[in-house]
């Protein structure tokens, strides 16, 4: 019982040392003016796709959840990729890590509690954007509904996985070369489907095609997230008629939770071993 | 008897850098013990390895040999790490936070409360002189107000031991002083400190004991009454008197005699400086023993001369320093 509630004091101590970095990272990101920026243009696609609907044939609702969502997702990437790999190398360049890391925490909680201030910010530029998308969807009289909710936490997965790897690179490398092997990563992740095709297609049965596959196992199946107008057994799914259901999202996010939660584990292995010359 | 609050022992280093591997020991060996109350100096030529043994001691590099032990916990403790404050070299903060914010932050991760994290942030920010500036982003601080915003950071916990790393440099001679009445206020309360610096008149005045680390070796440790050698090296004269008698003074002691001391970190052979010299308060002749001192003041007196003070002095800490780096202050690299 009392080694119980002492290991609960633990963790919750742990915790509040966690969310002290975390609310420092939160900080970072929302008075950083580039992020800002970014998130401007994102909004600003969403209001182009305005003047787009108008040039359709009544499908000003239909361009605007496909263009929103489209913003999210590629501003959201490039968000990811820049604060993902940022997050160690300025604490590092600038010194900053000297000071916190002989404070009474551990090594892997700053780094934790470093995700888990991306992951606040992620979650709150997301909701942030999705709002200002629903209200460009009521604008023209549309709804924004369950399906694009459904659309938005998937964007949203993907978001925080792309932070991981990001991350995970960041822990061994410059910042540049992060944001190459992690956008590099995201590219493939995302056509997993064409390289599986060749795959099996062209190169089945030749050593080189085993390789391809094995590796394509390996590598983050970003396809995953970004899923309307996709192909699922024989059905294309959209979010504006049939989308995946929640239990799809759900295992997404088991999916995200279960790759992310390894790239952070061997990115605290690494930055349990390093020296801070 | 209480135990050390910070023991260290063999404590090594060696950094391999490069793609040929090449190898270089900062630190190599390195033992002493910080007792409970003491301010302890950890003194060294820039590039001797006080910074890297701090840093070992710190969790923020890992040795390659020896042990250390701080309040009685191995390094890395985190319940030890409660009880430390540690300022770093050069210190750098999130320049996006206001020193309110920041303090606030460190307050967090030592667990406080709200309440007890303003308390402190606000107590800490009048004492330091950041009163004025505590809701400014950091970015427009001056080296000096980053430096007591380290300071700040380093007693919010209210530690036992603070460890500061070359706390008074980039400061100017106001801004020194003030960390120097600090050590000495947070002696005053009991606290253990234990610094680095290359600064000796710094040293000179705070320390109970020092430390001297020389290219990654321990040279001498102890408090200075016992470092520093009691023995009079030599004695200044201040006196006054004629044209006349300072020209044949001049002439008849124009050299050392034969056989006394040689100043220490003086080159064997080397030309020797005369020993007569002026100041604003009067004529200076540096004695070299006492035989030459007691002709030198009776030859005063007998030409009418005056003598204002004499004074014997012994060896310094920037003597004992440069005895034990084996160069002059000016040589060793910056």
């Amino acid at each position: 019982m009392g080694t119980s509630s002492n290991g609960q004091r633990g963790l919750f101590a742990s915790f509040g040392r966690m969310w002290a970095i975390a609310l420092n990272t939160f900080r970072e990101a929302v008075r950083n003016k580039v992020l800002a920026i970014l998130v401007m243009f994102a909004v600003a696609l969403m209001a182009f796709s305005l003047v787009l609907g108008q040039l359709s044939l009544h499908e000003e609702v239909r361009i605007i959840k496909d263009l929103g969502l489209a913003g999210i997702s590629i501003f959201g990437v490039v968000i990811a990729l820049f604060l993902g790999v940022n997050l160690l190398s300025k604490e590092l360049d600038r010194k900053t890590v000297y000071a916190i890391i002989p404070k009474p925490l551990h090594r892997h909680e700053f780094l934790l509690g470093k995700y888990l201030g991306l992951l606040v910010t992620m979650v709150a530029l997301v909701a942030l954007m999705s709002v200002v998308l629903a209200g460009f969807l009521l604008m023209q009289g549309g709804r924004h509904g369950v399906l694009m909710v459904r659309a938005e936490i998937l964007i949203l997965l993907e978001l925080l996985l792309l932070m991981a790897v990001a991350m995970l690179f960041s822990s061994f490398s410059s910042p540049w070369l992060s944001a190459m092997f992690a956008g590099s990563l995201w590219v493939i992740g995302r056509n997993t489907a064409e390289l599986e095709a060749f795959a099996t297609g062209k190169l089945e049965g030749s050593a080189g095609g085993t390789v391809l596959e094995f590796v394509l196992d390996l590598l983050p199946d970003f396809r995953m997230f970004f899923v309307s107008g996709a192909n699922f057994d024989e059905t294309v799914v959209s979010v504006h008629g049939s989308f995946v259901s929640w239990a799809y999202v759900g295992s997404a996010a088991a999916y995200a939770a279960a790759y992310g939660g390894m790239c952070l584990l061997i990115a605290v292995l690494l930055f349990q071993r390093r020296d801070f010359t | 008897m209480t135990a050390p609050v910070l023991e260290v022992d063999g404590l090594r280093k060696e950094f391999v850098r490069g793609f040929l591997r090449k190898r270089t020991v900062a630190v190599d060996g390195v033992s002493f013990h910080v007792e409970r109350g003491e301010v302890f100096g950890f003194l060294g030529p820039n590039g001797a390895g006080k910074t890297t043994t701090m840093k070992m001691l710190m969790g923020l590099i890992y040795p390659s040999g020896g042990t250390a032990t701080i309040l009685g916990a191995a390094v890395g403790d985190i319940e030890a790490k409660r009880r430390i404050g540690y300022l770093p070299e050069n210190p750098y903060f999130y320049d996006y936070l206001s020193a309110t914010e920041y303090l606030h932050m460190i307050g967090r991760i030592y667990g406080l409360d709200r309440h007890e994290r303003r308390k402190r942030a606000t107590r800490l920010l009048e004492r330091l002189g950041l009163a004025m500036a505590e809701g400014r982003a950091m970015r427009s601080y001056s080296k000096g107000m980053l430096q007591r915003v380290g300071l700040a950071q380093a007693l919010i916990g209210d530690p036992e031991l603070v460890v500061l790393d070359e706390p008074m440099s980039g400061l100017d001679p106001i801004g020194r002083r003030e960390v120097r009445e600090l050590i000495l206020e947070l002696r005053g309360q009991g606290k253990t400190v234990f610094f680095s610096t290359h600064i000796l008149a710094d040293a000179n005045l705070l320390c109970d004991r020092v430390g001297i680390i020389v290219k990654g070796k321990l040279r001498d440790v102890g408090p200075l009454g016992e470092l520093l050698s009691p023995k009079v090296l030599r004695i200044e004269v201040l006196w006054q008197g004629s044209a006349e008698l300072q020209a044949a003074l001049r002439e008849q002691f124009a050299e050392a005699e034969p056989g006394s001391e040689a100043e220490p970190g003086s080159e064997p052979g080397s030309e020797r400086e005369s020993p007569h010299s002026s100041s604003s308060e009067g004529q200076v002749f540096v004695a070299q023993a006492q035989a030459q001192l007691d002709r030198f003041v009776a030859a005063v007196i007998a030409g009418g001369g005056e003598i204002s003070s004499v004074t014997p002095q012994r060896e310094t800490l920037e003597q004992l320093f440069v005895r034990d780096s084996g160069t002059r202050p000016e040589e060793q690299r910056s």
